[in-house]
């Protein structure tokens, strides 16, 4: 283990050092642990229909309350959080595989690649991922994976941008001029110069993009995309909950808690992340239109009026 | 900058004209680059409907009428015999001029269904972005003045804690309090502004309440940062030595200068209110654009969801572009020509 390896180790350590990124760890454990054995964990079968306990509020039996048909919403919560998670991670890993490493090579590619890779990903960030996921199961199919394919696809030019700012800075220090200068081939640059100093800022893009995303399923599957009713998903408790306000007017909180606790967990940890690469790191070089709020910050601050 | 405005205050009429050329050309370079984003986006939206692996002439015609020849003929009466960016083309040129085709099954043109139902998701977004104004823009100020005391801190907390709840979440517990336990506006449904006033509004503002509570959270956070720089400067001072009323150097003096990021923030977070509006739409049965583009989504009708798609962008591009050129006027043209 080198050097920097062990620093950058230490250095997360010191991001579990805030107490809200160690709460937001846990959190996030925990969803993951429902995710892979949620539907075993279940106390009751998500499935099971009770029509003697409709509408029933929070009891020993039913920790959470019962569902319009007597299912118990505890199970049903936990057997959904699998497909949420796994459609979440599937969009933020076609986001960070598609926009990481072009965001690296578009530095080294000349500037007719990159005026082009950066005019896709500006044509690519005026879609609305809702927007966008719902269009494309009009085409490829009415299913989750396909909805959630697509805001993949939009995710990519945040990893891209991210990554290419990130490169742009390390790949002019006097040190990479230097090593090019003793013979290092382009790749050895980018190996070893450049792709461990942008890991930092991935790791925030990854956090607000998973936070996006699991956004995104949840709303979709509020929507009723790619999901067959009896199916549990988080955002099918809320929309079938939503239903049914005149007599259980509190239900909609637990699954909403749920998705909002989860999210704000991600964004925290992000936070955390971006607390420690520092500021001035994750800047957007060329923001010709810049469409999402997690990279407006930045953004924003680079470009305060002197007065 | 103070220094800059000093020698651009100065001058003599010529920088004056540069700084219009200035201007002139920075729009112009705004243009040059709305319209290959404009292209690839629609090219994006239209490729969909070649990506589907549907094919629309046999689902229109139903199953018992879709003989290999009637299916043809069909295909070339819709031109879908062509290639595909031919086929853009034709469709691209049509959009210009306001014709986005018709519905695969309705029959009705999809311009004349957007444009009936646009109004119900630009009346959400305007309120919401007045909303966002003020309530973001009265929090910043008040946060950034009383720096420090339990007002900050209490703007502080609840933005963090509004930042983390989504719309539709944020929705549905409006929903619940003001419909449902308290019972004063509707859950649902939408009425226009030739219904009155006072209906239209009743059905739109817990939408737009919904959807403006993020966007004011992060302008008022960002708001703050920037005025309390901003009310530090030497400037600010100098109006207060001069003896200056206060109200009159926040507002002349320092929210002119604090504001652009605050606006920046709002330009770039419309793509996040009108995907909000579609949640909204959702959670509060309202007959908007998202509402069209998912029964058309569910029943494959392609050109709804390629039009839907086509308008939503392009507002996107227009807006942003418009944000961030203004915002390079305001805040680049005083300082002179060299920006």
């Amino acid at each position: 283990m080198s050097e920097r390896d062990r620093r950058t180790l230490t250095g997360s350590g010191s991001v579990l050092r805030l107490p809200s990124a160690r709460i937001a760890v846990v959190i996030v454990a925990i969803v993951v642990v429902l995710a892979i054995f949620g539907s075993a964990l279940a106390p009751q079968n998500p499935l099971a229909i009770n029509a003697s306990a409709l509408f029933q509020g929070p009891s020993p039996h039913h920790l959470l309350g019962t569902d319009y048909l007597g299912r118990d919403v505890l199970s049903r919560l936990m057997a959904g959080t699998r497909l949420s998670v796994l459609t979440a991670f599937e969009a933020v890993g076609i986001g960070l595989v598609l926009g990481g490493p072009l965001g690296i090579a578009t530095v080294f590619l000349g500037k007719w690649f990159d005026f082009g890779a950066n005019r896709v990903a500006d044509a690519l960030m005026t879609l609305p991922y809702i927007f966008f996921a719902v269009a494309v199961t009009a085409a490829l199919g009415n299913g989750l994976v396909q909805a959630m394919f697509a805001v993949g696809i939009l995710l990519a030019p945040g990893f891209f941008r991210v990554t290419r700012a990130a490169t742009l800075e390390y790949a002019r220090a006097q040190y990479v001029e230097a090593a090019e200068l003793l013979g290092a081939s382009k790749l050895h640059v980018i190996r070893v110069h450049v792709v461990r100093k942008v890991l930092p800022n991935l790791a925030v893009m990854t956090a607000t993009a998973t936070a996006g995303a699991l956004l995104a399923v949840s709303f979709l599957t509020f929507l009723g995309i790619g999901v067959q009713p009896p199916a549990p998903t988080w955002g099918g408790v809320l929309s079938s909950d939503l239903d049914y306000l005149n007599l259980s007017p509190w239900a909609p909180f637990i699954p909403g808690v749920l998705i909002a606790i989860t999210v704000g967990a991600l964004n925290t940890l992000a936070d955390a992340f971006r607390d420690r690469t520092g500021p001035g790191t994750l800047t957007v070089a060329d923001p010709v239109i810049k469409t999402h709020s997690t990279l407006t910050l930045e953004a924003a601050d680079g470009r305060q009026p002197a007065a | 900058m103070a220094v800059a405005e000093l020698t651009s205050a100065a001058g003599s009429i010529a920088p004056r004209r540069r700084r219009a050329w200035a201007a002139v050309s920075r729009i112009g370079g705004g243009l040059a680059i709305l319209i290959p984003i404009l292209l690839l986006s629609s090219l994006i939206t239209y490729s969909l409907g070649a990506l589907s692996n549907s094919n629309p002439a046999a689902t229109i015609l139903g199953q018992d009428a879709a003989t290999p020849a009637a299916v043809a003929k069909l295909d070339k009466a819709l031109g879908l015999d062509k290639p595909l960016l031919v086929q853009y083309w034709d469709w691209l040129t049509q959009a210009v001029q306001g014709h986005l085709g018709t519905s695969y099954f309705t029959q009705i043109p999809v311009s004349q269904s957007i444009a009936q139902r646009l109004p119900v998701d630009l009346s959400i977004a305007i309120l919401a972005v007045i909303l966002a104004v003020l309530t973001g823009g009265t929090a910043g100020t008040v946060a950034a003045i009383r720096r420090g005391g339990w007002v900050d801190r209490a703007v502080t907390l609840v933005c963090s804690a509004v930042s983390t709840l989504p719309a539709f979440v944020v929705g549905i517990i409006l929903v619940v309090l003001f419909a449902v336990v308290w019972r004063v506006l509707p859950a649902n449904g939408y009425v226009g502004p030739s219904g009155g006033i006072v209906p239209w509004l009743q059905h739109i503002i817990l939408p737009s309440l919904a959807l403006s509570l993020q966007v004011s959270a992060d302008i008022a956070r960002q708001l703050r940062t920037s005025l309390v720089s901003v009310l530090e400067q030497d400037y600010i001072v100098g109006a207060r030595v001069r003896g200056l009323p206060y109200r009159r150097i926040l507002v002349r003096h320092a929210l002119r200068n604090a504001s652009g990021p605050a606006l920046t923030i709002l330009g770039n977070d419309f793509p996040i209110m009108l995907a909000g509006a579609v949640a909204a739409e959702a959670v509060f049965s309202l007959p908007g654009l998202g509402q069209l583009l998912l029964e058309s989504a569910q029943t494959r009708d392609i050109p709804v969801v390629q039009g839907v798609l086509l308008v939503v962008s392009t507002f996107v591009i227009v807006i942003n572009l418009v944000v961030n050129t203004t915002l390079n006027l305001l805040y680049r043209s005083s300082d002179g020509v060299s920006a």
